[in-house]
């Protein structure tokens, strides 16, 4: 009798874990009369107020602008390749989608397979780096502005400690703390960043944990990977403790403890590749090449807790008060500087009058990983960063790479085995 | 020791074990009647979604918490009639209703991603906000803090030390010798069932306004399932409910500190669960003992319907 009721929680739980993941579809701007119907397919729920949310809000921006785009966006999708081939199943054969948008790094097998499934159709891939005929990538980084946001940091950090809550430890965010620090270097040499990995892209409750932890050890800066204004908050919560908002404008949350942060502008991405699809620049046979990766300089990111406010006023005084001595620029405060700097990246990639990953950079161990006066390449940022600048004080866990959820899977076993156990301890009749 | 005695760190899971007793507190009651709701996941963060919408839209935190509380009751009515009126299987009838109180919870904050609001202050008691050590730990939070501190041993006197407890737990014992003994089983479960929901809808109420200051979705993690784990840990005592909820948080808590010596990061994301499966093994071990089960062990009609 045990076992049987053993087991019929087991499927029990196997059911509920599948509803858990499948994912939930939503079509937005029914009007069927645009030349090109976008379908994008989103990894997490558009109310995540991080990443889903600013792809989400992107689109709507781009569809609210041209009368021949629609769009329908399938949110929550799993990143496994027949969750993903299954969503633009019904992106192409229910809605008729002339272009597939999808927007998580693990999407891109399934992207890959799903553009074999349809050849007339375009694909572009959020974040890879696999391309096809029919297959574009495209990306905004924000190491430019974590540089800038390290600058403040530097300059403004009493305990001359900073600190770091990272989602996992892939080059993305190793690269966005060595640009942190290597900021924060520039504007006090004894600055050191300290780091806590949560494991996760979306976890308010380890978040505030971690970054509690770290202000427990003296860090009065607080930058982040993670999808909710939980870090803003603590800084908010703790006197004499300073955020950045982290992809979303998140200064309302915490008005008097955001200096800056990282926004996002995905519309800027996908007004430019569907206006090219539009006027048949971009057709389903020359994507192959088409690998879009912007920055500072094409407006795809912007520095700041708030639109249109690159530093929080509050913060204005205190950084114009403290000057630093630049090779270049001589005396200047850190105000200032960072401006110049905005004015200096205020170019495409490879034509920057600065860049933050310029040589001398020694990791950890002491290794000159960048040598004096070369720019990292880039390759050496985007695919082979797995080392730390020489003032992180944190260390980088092996074998984790951000695609697997572990968690979930013991999550769902561990509900199984609290049923299992309160079954066990049940007195008998 | 020396980290748990840190203030920031100790205010911290102080933080985060409310989060898991006060609907700790409440599913106890809810069991002891004899109902299993697994739904409280689903309670939790609708509450959580509903109590910050309504704060936004009224600008009144008590408001905000009052309906959050009044939400979960809702909720939990929906259980109790599924349930204790039509005698339906209660975990399906729970995991339907986390099921529907998740997407719930996306349709109520939809308007509110991205808002901020002023939650509830920390309130630091005066006197025993200066006791050392554990003054800066425990006396400088939000008022539901302070309320879970009170509902513990209040909670626990009613269930064991007055009548009203008495029929409780009879009610979930042996429902059918109190329905001849002319106790209305059902009201009572109604009840407790109703309570427990409130209880969860405390718990996201707090989630949404005082331990974390916004909504987004999904913002709960699972972690509301944790809950009927920690009833279990707690062996159906709101006493326990305080040792399962704190030990818990320490260990969610601490894991970001551990790091620093170098531990693996995914052991030291499992470490809340695996302690916590611990104590279900080892009491289920204890249990196992009959004279011991039938002192400390799960109320004998949980999950039964009740038919007279």
């Amino acid at each position: 009798m045990l076992k049987k009721t053993f087991i019929k929680y087991i499927f029990l739980g196997i059911i509920f874990g599948g509803i858990l993941f499948s994912g939930t579809m939503n079509t937005r701007g029914n009007t069927s009369t645009g030349d090109i119907k976008a379908g994008f397919i989103y990894v997490g729920p558009i109310g995540d107020y991080g990443w889903t949310n600013a792809h989400h809000l992107g689109q709507e921006m781009v569809a609210a602008e041209y009368d021949w785009l629609t769009t329908v966006y399938i949110e929550t999708v799993a990143e496994d390749t027949a969750s993903v081939v299954q969503a633009v199943d019904t992106l192409v054969s229910v809605e008729q989608c002339d272009v597939i948008f999808t927007t998580s790094f693990g999407f891109m097998d399934g992207t890959l397979e799903a553009a074999t499934k349809y050849p007339d159709k375009l694909f572009f891939h959020c974040s890879g780096f696999k391309r096809a005929p029919n297959v574009g990538n495209y990306f905004a980084d924000f190491y430019q502005v974590y540089y800038l946001n390290g600058l403040m940091a530097g300059a403004l950090t009493e305990t001359d400690k900073l600190g770091y809550v990272g989602a996992f430890p892939i080059p993305e965010v190793i690269r966005h703390i060595n640009a942190w620090a290597l900021g924060a270097k520039e504007a006090n040499p004894s600055a050191t960043v300290d780091v806590r990995w949560i494991n996760s892209w979306y976890s308010p409750t380890a978040a505030t944990s971690a970054a509690n932890a770290l202000i427990a050890d003296g860090v009065d800066m607080l930058a982040f990977t993670e999808d909710s204004p939980t870090v803003v908050q603590v800084a908010e919560d703790n006197d004499d403790v300073y955020a950045f908002s982290h992809y979303s404008p998140m200064q309302s949350y915490g008005e008097t403890s955001t200096i800056s942060g990282q926004l996002v502008h995905w519309e800027i991405m996908y007004d430019e590749i569907l206006t090219k699809i539009h006027d048949d620049t971009y057709t389903n046979t020359n994507l192959e090449n088409v690998d879009l990766l912007w920055f500072l300089g094409e407006g795809a990111v912007e520095v700041g807790g708030e639109f249109d406010e690159p530093i929080n006023t509050v913060f204005e005084a205190d950084l114009k008060a403290i000057n630093l001595t630049d090779p270049v620029h001589g005396s200047i405060s850190v105000y200032d500087l960072i401006f110049e700097r905005l004015d200096e990246m205020n170019d495409t990639w490879a034509n920057v009058d600065f860049d933050p990953f310029t040589g001398p950079i020694s990791a950890q161990n002491g290794t000159v990983m960048i040598a004096s006066g070369v720019r990292a390449s880039i390759p050496e940022l985007f695919s082979t960063m797995t080392w730390f600048v020489d003032n992180v004080i944190g260390t980088i866990p092996a074998g984790d790479d951000g695609d697997s959820t572990p968690i979930d899977l013991v999550m769902v076993l561990f509900g199984v085995l609290a049923l299992g156990a309160f079954q066990f301890t049940r007195r008998k009749k | 020791m020396a980290e748990i005695i840190n203030p920031v760190l100790g205010q911290s899971i102080v933080a985060a074990a409310t989060f898991f007793l006060i609907p700790t507190l409440g599913e106890i009651y809810t069991e002891r009647s004899g109902i299993l709701n697994l739904g409280i996941e689903g309670m939790i963060i609708a509450s959580a979604a509903g109590s910050y919408a309504i704060t936004f839209l009224t600008q009144n935190l008590w408001v905000g918490i009052i309906f959050g509380i009044f939400l979960g009751g809702i909720l939990a009515t929906i259980h109790a009639v599924i349930t204790i009126t039509f005698n339906r299987n209660q975990i399906v009838s729970g995991i339907g209703l986390t099921i529907f109180g998740t997407g719930l919870s996306g349709f109520l904050g939809r308007d509110v991603i991205g808002k901020a609001v002023n939650g509830l202050d920390k309130i630091e008691l005066p006197i025993l906000y200066d006791l050392p050590v554990i003054g800066p730990i425990f006396f400088n939070h939000t008022i539901l803090v302070y309320l879970s501190y009170i509902l513990v041993p209040v909670l626990w006197f009613i269930l064991y030390k007055t009548r009203v407890g008495i029929l409780i737990r009879t009610v979930g014992e042996n429902p059918s010798a109190a329905f001849n003994q002319g106790v209305n089983v059902r009201l009572i479960r109604y009840l407790c069932t109703i309570f427990g929901g409130m209880c969860a809808g405390l718990g996201g109420a707090y989630l949404s306004l005082s331990w974390l200051n916004f909504w987004s979705e999904g913002m709960t993690n699972g972690k509301g399932w944790i809950v009927i784990a920690l009833v279990v840990v707690s062996l159906w005592n709101p006493l326990g409910a305080l040792f399962g909820s704190y030990l818990f948080g320490s260990f969610d808590v601490l894991q970001f500190s551990f790091q620093q010596i170098g531990i693996d990061t995914s052991i030291l994301k499992m470490m809340p669960y695996l302690s916590t499966m611990t104590f279900l093994a080892l009491w289920a071990i204890i249990l196992s003992q009959q004279k011991v089960k039938s002192i400390v062990g799960a109320p004998t009609a949980l999950a039964t319907p009740f038919e007279d």
